[in-house]
């Protein structure tokens, strides 16, 4: 894929992916965060959640792998911006909805930039948006030419 | 001697907690270097076969070495859970400003990454206490909005990455 052949707009594939307990303990081992919420279903529940849930972080990786399966692994995610509504948990699958909603070649002095803006909505599996996001993609600079 | 981290919070006011805005933190050093361990450890929790995470000739080749996910970024600068000194590791400037609410969940989060960091960097963040909301309601409970804006710097002084943060610091279940 190069940057001309990006349509604006197209919707892509969802991306699903099962959230075990094994995976919310990992998502606290491989980010050192250790907040309760993350490991301690009992702490959980006594802040009003039914047991334990992602962090930040981890949504974000997924938004990220999401963009970078798509734009090919010589593109590297530049920006991302997301808000959380709802919590993944524990034993949840987590949709991501993605679509290209722009694309845009950016020229400084020292170089040209080829940006592709993508809009994914992250969803559990009761179809309830829990973190809509945007994240922009730089594609390589061999991916700018036909 | 050894210590836990701490994620006790400070507790204040809200006033407290405005007299915090504006401050900055001195340059915080991550402990380690980023390392291929990490990076790799936090993929395969992820899921992602990038092979600028698994690759080093790959990675090596496109960015001059294996990359650490974007999204790992704060993580990077978390320290670890215990460590073998006498005086305790605090977590981030947003869980140190003085407020009622007992617990947090993130609200939002804005990041941008001007350059990769690889494996082998060793990363220092500077944070900001942007802004504290009045006190707000939601479905969670009654608590305070917290922004935060952190800058990550490469040792040579380089910046590497934004974000800017809000967190929801609340008491569960009070609702007015």
């Amino acid at each position: 894929m190069t940057w001309d052949e990006v349509s604006v707009p197209a919707d892509l594939p969802d991306v699903v992916d099962e959230v075990s307990y094994q995976r919310v303990v990992m998502n606290a081992a491989t980010t050192w965060d250790y907040f309760p919420g993350h490991y301690d279903p009992a702490y959980a529940r006594s802040q009003g959640h039914p047991t334990i849930f992602v962090n930040t972080m981890h949504i974000a990786g997924f938004i990220d792998r999401i963009a970078t399966d798509w734009a090919g692994p010589d593109s590297r995610v530049v920006r991302r911006k997301m808000r959380i509504l709802g919590s993944i948990y524990a034993g949840d699958s987590m949709v991501g909805r993605p679509r290209v909603i722009d694309k845009r070649a950016e020229t400084t002095s020292a170089a040209t930039r080829y940006l592709v803006d993508l809009e994914v909505d992250v969803c559990n599996q009761r179809g309830e948006l829990c973190c809509p996001a945007e994240v922009t993609v730089e594609l390589a600079p061999g991916a700018c030419r036909r | 001697m050894s210590a836990d981290i701490v994620y006790e919070f400070a507790f204040g006011s809200y006033q407290d907690a405005l007299r915090m805005v504006g401050v900055r933190t001195e340059p915080r050093v991550a402990g380690t270097a980023v390392s291929a361990d990490r990076i790799q450890h936090f993929a395969a929790m992820v899921r992602d076969g990038n092979p600028s995470y698994w690759d080093p000739d790959f990675a090596a080749r496109v960015w001059g070495g294996l990359v650490a996910p974007p999204a790992l970024l704060m993580g990077l600068l978390i320290p670890p859970p215990w460590m073998p000194t006498a005086q305790p590791r605090l977590a981030g400037l947003s869980l140190r400003v003085p407020l009622p609410g007992t617990t947090f969940i993130n609200a939002s989060n804005e990041a941008e990454f001007l350059t990769p960091v690889l494996a082998g960097d060793v990363l220092h963040v500077v944070e900001e206490l942007v802004a504290v909301s009045p006190e707000k309601t939601t479905k969670l409970g009654v608590g305070h909005f917290v922004e935060t804006c952190e800058s990550f710097y490469r040792d040579d002084g380089t910046l590497v990455a934004t974000n800017r943060n809000t967190l929801f610091r609340f008491t569960p279940g009070q609702q007015r």
